[in-house]
């Protein structure tokens, strides 16, 4: 890797600018959900750009993986945060049913918002985790796998679910949106 | 047919996100064709999934700090990569003192944070961040009153198209798809489920990152070395076994409505723009390889005709010069053919200006599959083959969300861009509007004043998430293009490919469109005619022929049926029309009915007032003039040419090779879209006339011509025994 030629390593930090431009809001978004606190999800989305700025040789992501590597780190992070808060109960990622089985606390329900994003509300936290992802990301199953680290099987599953959750709530909401 | 069985939902789901194998895709479309209950389900989910989109693109989206960002910044300009190593996890803490220390006080100082944090949502700062967040999303409401550039019309599409779209109703009603067609429907070789041929996507990502992302590195897919005639092979092979009636695909062509015969006494002048798109040339053969005849619309007189070359003389002072040969139609021999050829002045490539190019390459889901990706890297590499040190490349990608694969680079450096040819992979969902507006942002970012400036997009051209609203992207391509960004679009793909989409937009954009469905095309569009593919040399070509009512009852013009344009934007500079590139051939053949040919214009009374003028001689023997009006590429005043034509009431025995090739092309076409004005025209006869076009080759127009000429001798044999007599 140290051979690499300026002109390479220029290109990395076009590449790595372009990334920052394009993905820190999302990102913030995403880990403040998480976390269900904005400051804290800048935190440490400026962290997991800061590891993405270090990481060196190898470990580097290539330029069609830097979007699947941040959300993933971006999500490590979160969650150590959360774990080192005591707030979350560690369970092995890849178990569906064990993971956040209780129901998420509902919230207060602003009033404008839409009948879909109050449903979204009352899934599990892990659900609206990959709701989000697909939804607002446009990640594919298995991107989300990578970045959840769920399986691709267990993404379509968590996903069917949703919708068909998301369905019958907004349903029942009037269909309205 | 089948009893269905059960389809399980989550399969549906699948479907939906584009998450299916190919063959299990094709497989369901099939059931769903049969199943109109099922068909609508899908419709409903797909819709709801659109709202999901919709609706989740509202929550809002706090931005770093601008001080946060500020820092970012900083620090990788200070050459982050030339840090220490990697630090262990339990130190990293200490290794990012301002972070460090910004962390650790949050983590000590906990309960104040907890307490201003649930539920938080500063609605008015969460709003002003939104508004300059670069991954707004596109469409409809999320964004409409953030950003003045987003006055989205929804329904814009519609209008844009002047003809009807075909392809929004094929969306809407699959099974529709398949009726008006013959032999079987569209979908059979499409059904060519290519499972066992998809590059292996799957392979590559199971483990996930860690939290340091150590054992992280450039995932590859393994390049599938794949030759042409294996994925002939394969593809097809798998078609026929795939059984006879999967009836259904998702391409989608705008309908064509053949030009009618028009009455020189009523309107003696005929307006279009030129185009030199090539795609359904490509794309019929695919079909007839497949043993299918194409949809209707799917065949473009106009496109198969410039497909080949033509002896056309290159003119030296001019952008192009015209030559007109008038001789018999073959399919009516009362009636005459007027053949019009336009041929652009030939620039050496090599003496070509300097060029900015930015590739930008769909790597969404449906990309995946060997004549698709594998086959974009491999166009691409052989382009890359022929730049040099003038030349600028880069490659942007685009599928759920788009990125800058490589920055614009110097095609010396052709190691660096290979490499990241290379490693484009396939998979997420598409959003087309996206990956453009970055293309054209790193295009202007190194635009070469003078030079050539092109964005080349690679696609299948399924632009189904996001930013689908066609209007707000042919009016972002068309305002770039007057900027002086060009588009061209490499069409990829079968099964899913959208014709119209792609046309439209390179249409729009100053561009051309190829269809590239082999190897050995890619080399024709890219290597043979990299010139004419890349380097425009005059722009806004419009033809205006006036007919001679003393000599001509009434014309048709052959194809180009979406170029007409209307008399009067003959003269108007600022109505745009088709560009030439450098050595680009266009013919456009009229037929004409010569004065005392029996011939009853259809749905149109006699003239009560209007009287032939006076036979005055002054034109003798004219059979119409041709005008000409063209641009310099970076010229906004049009010149004129014009030529007047008689009719020397040439034989078809007579005629140049040109000349019957040409119109044994557009019989083929006319027979292809059963068309009314096919006349006498027979297989036999087109297959005669091809044969001696393509013997008689002119060997100015080089051996890959006389190839070109004598593949189509093999297409008609396969269309004859695709297509029902005659």
């Amino acid at each position: 890797m140290d051979e690499k030629s300026p002109s390479v390593r220029f290109d990395r930090k076009a590449q790595l600018t372009e990334a920052l431009e394009r993905l820190e809001a999302p990102l913030v978004r995403y880990a403040a959900k998480i976390l269900k606190d904005e400051e804290r999800g800048r935190d440490v989305v400026q962290e997991t750009f800061l590891r993405l700025w270090r990481v060196t040789g190898e470990a580097q992501p290539g330029p069609s993986a830097i979007t699947s590597w941040l959300f993933t780190v971006c999500r490590n992070l979160a969650f150590d945060v959360l774990r080192k808060e005591h707030r979350m109960v560690v369970v092995s990622s890849g178990d569906v049913e064990a993971t956040f089985a209780a129901p998420a606390p509902v919230e207060s329900q602003e009033d404008g918002l839409s009948s879909v994003l109050v449903a979204l509300k009352m899934l599990p936290p892990q659900h609206q985790e990959v709701v989000r992802l697909k939804f607002q990301q446009g990640f594919s199953y298995r991107d989300i796998a990578r970045v959840t680290g769920l399986s691709e099987s267990n993404v379509g599953f968590i996903l069917h679910q949703s919708i068909k959750k998301l369905r019958t709530a907004v349903a029942a909401a009037g269909g309205e949106a | 047919m089948k009893t269905q069985e059960r389809i399980p939902e989550d399969q549906l789901t699948r479907y939906v996100m584009g998450e299916l194998p190919e063959a299990e895709q094709k497989a369901l479309e099939a059931v769903m064709a049969k199943d109109p209950a099922l068909a609508r389900e899908v419709e409903t989910l797909r819709g709801f999934c659109g709202l999901l989109w919709t609706e989740l693109k509202k929550e809002p989206m706090p931005r770093l700090k601008p001080e946060q960002l500020a820092s970012l910044r900083q620090d990788l300009e200070q050459g982050a990569s030339s840090s220490p190593p990697r630090k262990s996890r339990k130190i990293w803490l200490a290794g990012i003192p301002l972070l460090a220390a910004a962390a650790a006080a949050f983590f000590l100082v906990k309960p104040q944070i907890l307490s201003k944090s649930p539920g938080a949502h500063g609605d008015a700062e969460e709003v002003r961040f939104v508004a300059s967040a670069p991954e707004l999303p596109k469409d409809e409401k999320a964004s409409a009153g953030k950003r003045e550039a987003e006055s989205v019309v929804g329904k814009e599409v519609v209008q844009e198209k002047k003809k009807l779209a075909l392809a929004e109703v094929r969306r809407d009603q699959p099974t529709a798809a398949s009726s008006p067609l013959k032999s079987g429907g569209p979908g059979k070789s499409m059904a060519g489920a290519v499972a066992q041929n998809r590059a292996p996507a799957g392979a590559t990502g199971a483990a996930p990152y860690g939290a340091l992302a150590d054992s992280r590195s450039r995932r590859l897919i393994p390049k599938p070395e794949m030759k042409k005639s294996d994925h002939y092979a394969a593809e097809f092979d798998d078609a026929e076994a795939n059984g006879a009636d999967l009836g259904m695909n998702t391409e989608a062509y705008d309908a064509i409505v053949d030009n009618p015969f028009r009455a020189t006494a009523q309107d003696p002048l005929s307006t279009f723009s030129v185009d030199v798109d090539t795609a359904s040339y490509a794309n019929v053969r695919r079909f007839l390889e497949g043993g299918q005849t194409p949809p209707k619309d799917a065949v473009r007189i106009e496109e198969l005709l410039n497909y080949f070359r033509y002896d056309y003389k290159a003119p030296t002072d001019r952008p192009f010069g015209v030559e007109v040969e008038v001789g018999e139609a073959p399919w009516k021999p009362e009636h005459r053919l007027v053949r019009i050829g336009i041929k652009g002045k030939e620039g050496a490539f090599e003496a070509r200006k300097d060029s900015n190019l930015v590739f930008l390459v769909d790597v969404s889901g449906s990309m995946n599959g060997p004549l698709r990706l594998p086959l974009v890297k491999q166009s691409l590499r052989m382009l890359v083959d022929k730049l040099d040190a003038n030349d600028r490349i880069a490659l942007v990608v685009y599928a759920g969300t788009s990125g800058l694969v490589l920055p614009s680079t110097s095609a010396r450096e052709k190691a660096t861009i290979l490499d990241a040819i290379e490693r484009l992979e396939a998979g997420g969902s598409t959003n087309g509007g996206e990956g453009i507006q970055l293309a054209y942002k790193t295009a202007r970012q190194s635009f070469v004043k003078g030079g050539i400036n092109r964005v080349v997009l690679a696609s299948d051209g399924d632009f189904n998430v996001g930013i689908s609203n066609q209007g707000d992207l042919v009016r972002l391509i068309t305002k770039e293009a007057k900027d002086g960004i060009f588009l061209s679009v490499l069409g990829f793909g079968i099964g899913n490919l959208k014709d119209s989409t792609m046309e439209k937009l390179a249409d729009k954009g100053n561009g051309n469109y190829a269809y590239i469905d082999s190897l050995a095309e890619a080399k024709k569009v890219l290597v043979e005619e990299a010139g004419g593919t890349l380097v425009t040399i005059a722009k806004d070509v419009k033809l205006q022929l006036e007919f001679n009512p003393e000599a001509v009852q009434a014309f048709r013009l052959i194809g180009y049926e979406n170029r007409v344009l209307a008399h009067e934007d003959f003269n108007d500079d600022a109505k745009d029309a088709g560009d030439i590139g450098s050595g680009h051939t266009v013919t456009a053949l009229y037929e004409v009915v010569p004065k005392g040919v029996a011939f009853t214009p259809r749905g149109v009374d006699a003239m009560k007032y209007q009287k032939p003028a006076a036979a005055t001689g002054a034109h003798d023997g004219e059979l119409v003039t041709v005008k000409l009006r063209y641009k310099e590429p970076e010229g906004s005043k049009s010149s004129l040419i014009e030529y007047a034509v008689k009719d020397k009431g040439r034989k078809l025995a007579d005629a140049t090779a040109d000349y019957k090739f040409a119109a044994s092309v557009a019989g083929f076409g006319m027979l292809l879209r059963d068309s009314e004005y096919k006349g006498a025209a027979t297989w036999d006869q087109v297959m005669r006339l091809a044969t001696e076009g393509a013997k008689d080759t002119p060997a100015a127009l080089g051996p890959e011509q006389r190839a070109y000429r004598e593949g189509f001798l093999e297409l008609i044999k396969k269309a004859r025994k695709a297509a029902p007599s005659p």
